[in-house]
């Protein structure tokens, strides 16, 4: 068995920003443990740019945000293994894993999860018909095109208009394939509206709101799907259904956390976000099991990812000194209008970033924070979309006093 | 003549209401900073893009490196640079930033490289 000080399960945009962060802050004995063959994670697929204005206040491609992180580890020389598999986490903080090496044992004091989220995938939504090949997510279909140089298909329709799968509808069609429309079964797009524009519009790539995959024909390769409108309660509309000839359909219906050692843990986790339940500082149920980026909650920017995993430094510092205690633990609830919030818990007065996902679109909204009947802080948005995750900073002033902490959307 | 931009700088994504004239903007609302207007002006005049994509590598760890322009270019050439993007190929090692290609179409597009390729089996980090 192998001691660490602090283990970092993922080394993706969550994993690395969070290392880096634990070695500024002066912990030393850090251990990164990865499962690929390069650090970096998804980043290194995603080479369309517009990563990093909000971190590095310009706009970069996937593999250049990761680049940068990628050098600050190894210029501090923060150890990690590759080609490395998690395959066990206990509750005591002990890591099974496996490479090449065989298996090994390690025990940290502290382990943060990072290990990101994964796609929903075709059994996840029940598409009926045949199984013929030429059925891919999003993502794949994107490691396959830009690292491992494999077209996947010619006749493309894209179901679930995702920020994976519109940025596959332009990669696609500037590799010469013909992207025939994105279906959306919502009467909105899961996308941010920056992506609808420079992906599809600027390509005449056809989105069609409230329209899905009802059937899929094929013997060996897919030829073709039917696709059909929906209704306000999103029942098919009679008569709406179109047979699209086509080889290749790309999902990008939503990503899941990946949590199966966090459940095998004995961590507890937020039914709506997939992901664990966490205090203000990114900690777990389990004490000195912190979660930060994708595997903690489905982000949109990648910046985002990073400010999580830094900001989570600071209590795993605390937790080292045995200072990160709790002087209370309040629940924060939900009110209407939001989909979920994050923290879940709060355990002491300090400043606290809050992210959140409303539950539709809307205009001229105000976010009120409550404790019983007492006004906390207002927000007003000018637009909410399920697409983009709302931040918000209470202060330790703020939060100075509540008993109760209560979220609405009005 | 009257539109509505989404602003496609940061992902902000602000809707920029826009009355202009030819290439003439009377009245803006909507931007909330100043890479917004620029944007709007570029889009009633000429559209500009950043172009991603790949191209081949030989003797790398990989088969493909990602490139760019290293700055936006006119959004009616993306197709050609994508096209043109399947016929080039490059040796390892690549470093990010270096010149894959050069003033094509006779633009003055270049393609940079944005990922480091390393030589196939070398030990270095």
């Amino acid at each position: 068995m192998q001691e660490k000080e602090v283990i970092i399960i993922g080394g993706g945009a969550a994993g690395l920003a969070a290392a880096v962060a634990c070695h500024q802050k002066g912990i030393e004995d850090i251990l990164i443990i990865e499962r690929g063959d390069y650090l970096g994670g998804i980043l290194n697929q995603c080479i369309h740019d517009g990563f990093g204005l909000e971190k590095f206040n310009t706009s970069l491609t996937g593999p250049e945000y990761a680049q940068r992180y990628i050098d600050k580890v190894a210029n501090r020389k923060i150890p990690f293994l590759l080609n490395s598999m998690v395959v066990g986490l206990t509750p005591q903080k002990e890591v099974v894993v496996v490479n090449s090496q065989g298996l090994q044992h390690y025990r940290a004091r502290v382990i943060i999860l990072a290990m990101g989220c994964r796609e929903r995938t075709r059994g996840a939504i029940n598409i009926p018909g045949a199984r013929p090949s030429g059925i891919y997510t999003a993502g794949v279909a994107q490691e396959l095109i830009n690292l491992r140089n494999y077209m996947v298909g010619e006749k493309i329709v894209v179901l679930g208009s995702g920020d994976i799968g519109l940025i596959m509808a332009r990669r696609l069609t500037l590799e010469g394939a013909e992207v025939i429309m994105v279906a959306e079964k919502l009467p909105y797009s899961s996308g941010l509206p920056r992506n609808i524009n420079q992906c599809l519009y600027d390509f005449d790539i056809p989105l069609l709101l409230s329209h899905t995959v009802v059937d899929i024909k094929g013997n060996g390769r897919l030829s073709e799907v039917t696709i059909a409108q929906l209704g306000k309660r999103g029942g098919i509309i009679p008569g709406s259904k179109r047979k699209i000839t086509c080889d290749t359909l790309l999902l990008s219906v939503g990503l899941i956390p990946e949590n199966e050692l966090s459940r095998e843990a004995g961590i507890v986790l937020d039914n709506i976000t997939g992901g664990p339940q966490v205090d203000e500082r990114g900690q777990t149920s389990i004490p000195g099991i912190f979660s930060c980026g994708n595997v903690l909650q489905v982000h949109d920017i990648v910046d985002n990812v990073s400010l999580e995993a830094e900001y989570i430094a600071e209590g795993v510092v605390e937790y080292l000194k045995g200072k990160l205690t709790k002087e209370r633990e309040i629940k924060v609830e939900l009110g209407n209008g939001l989909r979920y919030v994050v923290p879940q818990t709060l355990i002491r007065v300090k400043d606290v970033i809050f992210s959140f996902r409303v539950n539709q679109p809307g205009r001229k909204k105000i976010l009120l924070f409550e404790d019983g009947r007492r006004l906390i802080k207002k927000k007003s948005l000018r637009r909410v979309n399920p697409a983009e995750m709302v931040r918000v900073k209470l202060s330790s002033s703020e939060l100075e006093g509540i008993k109760t902490l209560k979220v609405k959307l009005v | 003549m009257e539109r509505e931009f989404v602003c496609i700088i940061c992902p902000n994504g602000c809707r920029i209401k826009v009355e202009y004239e030819g290439t003439n903007i009377k009245n803006i609302k909507g931007d909330e900073c100043p890479k917004g207007k620029d944007y709007v002006k570029n889009e009633i005049t000429n559209p500009l893009r950043v172009f991603t994509g790949s191209v081949l590598v030989e003797k790398g760890n990989f088969s493909l490196v990602s490139v760019k322009t290293p700055s936006p270019i006119p959004k009616k050439y993306l197709k050609k640079i994508g096209e043109i993007t399947r016929r080039i190929k490059v040796e390892a090692p690549v470093e990010i930033g270096q010149v894959v290609a050069f003033n094509l179409l006779n633009e003055n597009i270049d393609l940079i490289a944005t990922r480091k390729i390393k030589k196939k089996n070398s030990l270095s980090f």
